[in-house]
């Protein structure tokens, strides 16, 4: 039978793992506690914020431990979520010794993240679709596709000198806006506003949104007001992009209204 | 409304790929969001307003993640954060930005009560996607699965 302490240690750092890349509080705590389980601590507390875990074990008995970690927000990684929770599946059916599930661990942290060339095309492509979605023509689509590439290059150069998250989605939408309005005022007929609809899709709240509403539903109201907090400030963000932008060209061309 | 599908489709599978989703989950991704985009189009032709169509949309689509995430033994989440992203309201955003810079009071107002509806529209949906038990879909599952 393996030390409190070295369970505790597995069981917080993948529960780290999973919150690092964007799963809900409720796995994160059910994960701990599952391989507690599974390893017979019966004397246990996990507390799981939005940013941090708490974690004790064994705290009337000799080999007493507990655990802290901070957990900045980071960006969701669907992948590695769904290779951790595999993981710990097979811990708590005892598929995988304590030693493998230290490799196994390493492994799923160090799921690459897809490509920069893949990610840039597939910004375009989504842009293009939600434009079209929303009611763009398929000049719009295209226009859509060429300034999500752009966004999508702006984004990560954003990420590697790790600015606020503010700055970015200000800078983010204001860049979608610059240029949907360049090529309005180079003539194409274009719907300005479909172009730019689409093309903040990328900048839109749509995972803090949902992670908020679940924890809320698991009855985690801290951590649900973390998040929704997180995706009020992203929208108001991409309004003042957006209306910047759109004020500076009403000075510039004379309070032309926009179609 | 086969083009739409498709449509929603790419553009859902595309933001999965952003958000990293394993190559063997995109396809499913993809459909979970074509479904919530498909059910709320239809809702809208019924002649309902954005919010209920939405909350419809979003409960659909809850469901069809959880019934995925059974079939497919993957996290909930997985299928259900790139399905959300067609409903989500980017649309209200930029016209609630846009109608207050062009100091159109009321129209700002009114997008902006319809952005916050919208949103707590897929609320709700979620919230009652998310109300019928796990059991009813533990029987989805084969039967090799281990706790």
């Amino acid at each position: 039978m393996a030390v409190t302490k070295e369970i505790l240690t597995l069981a917080v750092e993948i529960a780290d793992a999973l919150l690092r890349n964007g799963s809900e509080i409720y796995r994160v705590e059910d994960t701990v506690m599952h391989i507690l389980d599974a390893y017979e601590i019966e004397d246990y507390d996990v507390y799981v914020l939005s940013n941090g875990i708490f974690a004790s074990a064994n705290e009337n008995k000799e080999d007493a431990c507990s655990m802290i970690r901070h957990v900045p927000l980071g960006k969701t990684h669907l992948g590695r979520i769904a290779a951790l929770n595999q993981l710990s599946r097979e811990i708590c059916s005892h598929d995988c010794s304590l030693v493998d599930s230290w490799v196994r661990l390493d492994e799923c942290k160090n799921i690459p993240e897809e490509k920069t060339g893949v990610q840039v095309f597939f910004c375009g492509l989504g842009s293009a679709g939600f434009c079209y979605l929303f009611g763009g023509q398929p000049l719009d689509a295209f226009l859509a596709f060429l300034i999500g590439l752009l966004l999508q290059l702006f984004l990560i150069a954003a990420k590697k000198r790790s600015s606020s998250n503010f700055i970015v989605n200000i800078f983010g939408s204001g860049i979608v806006t610059i240029l949907s309005l360049l090529a309005l005022s180079a003539g194409l007929p274009i719907l300005q506003d479909k172009v730019v609809i689409g093309a903040i899709m990328p900048l839109v709240p749509g995972i803090a949104l949902t992670t908020s509403i679940r924890d809320f539903f698991n009855g985690d109201y801290l951590s649900g007001t973390i998040h929704i907090i997180d995706a009020l400030l992203t929208s108001f963000s991409i309004a003042v992009g957006v209306g910047a932008i759109i004020t500076i060209y009403q000075l510039l061309t004379g309070g032309v209204l926009l179609p | 409304m086969i083009l739409q599908f498709i449509i929603s489709m790419i553009a859902t599978l595309s933001f999965a790929v952003l958000f990293n989703a394993p190559t063997k989950q995109l396809f499913f991704c993809g459909l979970t969001g074509a479904f919530g985009w498909i059910v709320y189009l239809v809702c809208l032709n019924y002649g309902m307003s954005v919010a209920p169509a939405c909350l419809i949309a979003t409960f659909v689509l809850t469901i069809m993640s959880r019934v995925l995430s059974a079939v497919r033994k993957n996290p909930v989440t997985m299928f259900l954060i790139p399905g959300i992203f067609p409903l989500v309201p980017g649309a209200g955003i930029y016209y609630t930005a846009y109608y207050l810079i062009m100091g159109e009071m009321s129209e700002f107002s009114a997008k902006g009560v319809e952005t916050f509806l919208i949103a707590g529209a897929i609320a709700l949906g979620i919230v009652f996607g998310f109300s019928i038990p796990q059991a009813v879909f533990n029987t989805l599952k084969k039967e090799d699965h281990t706790h």
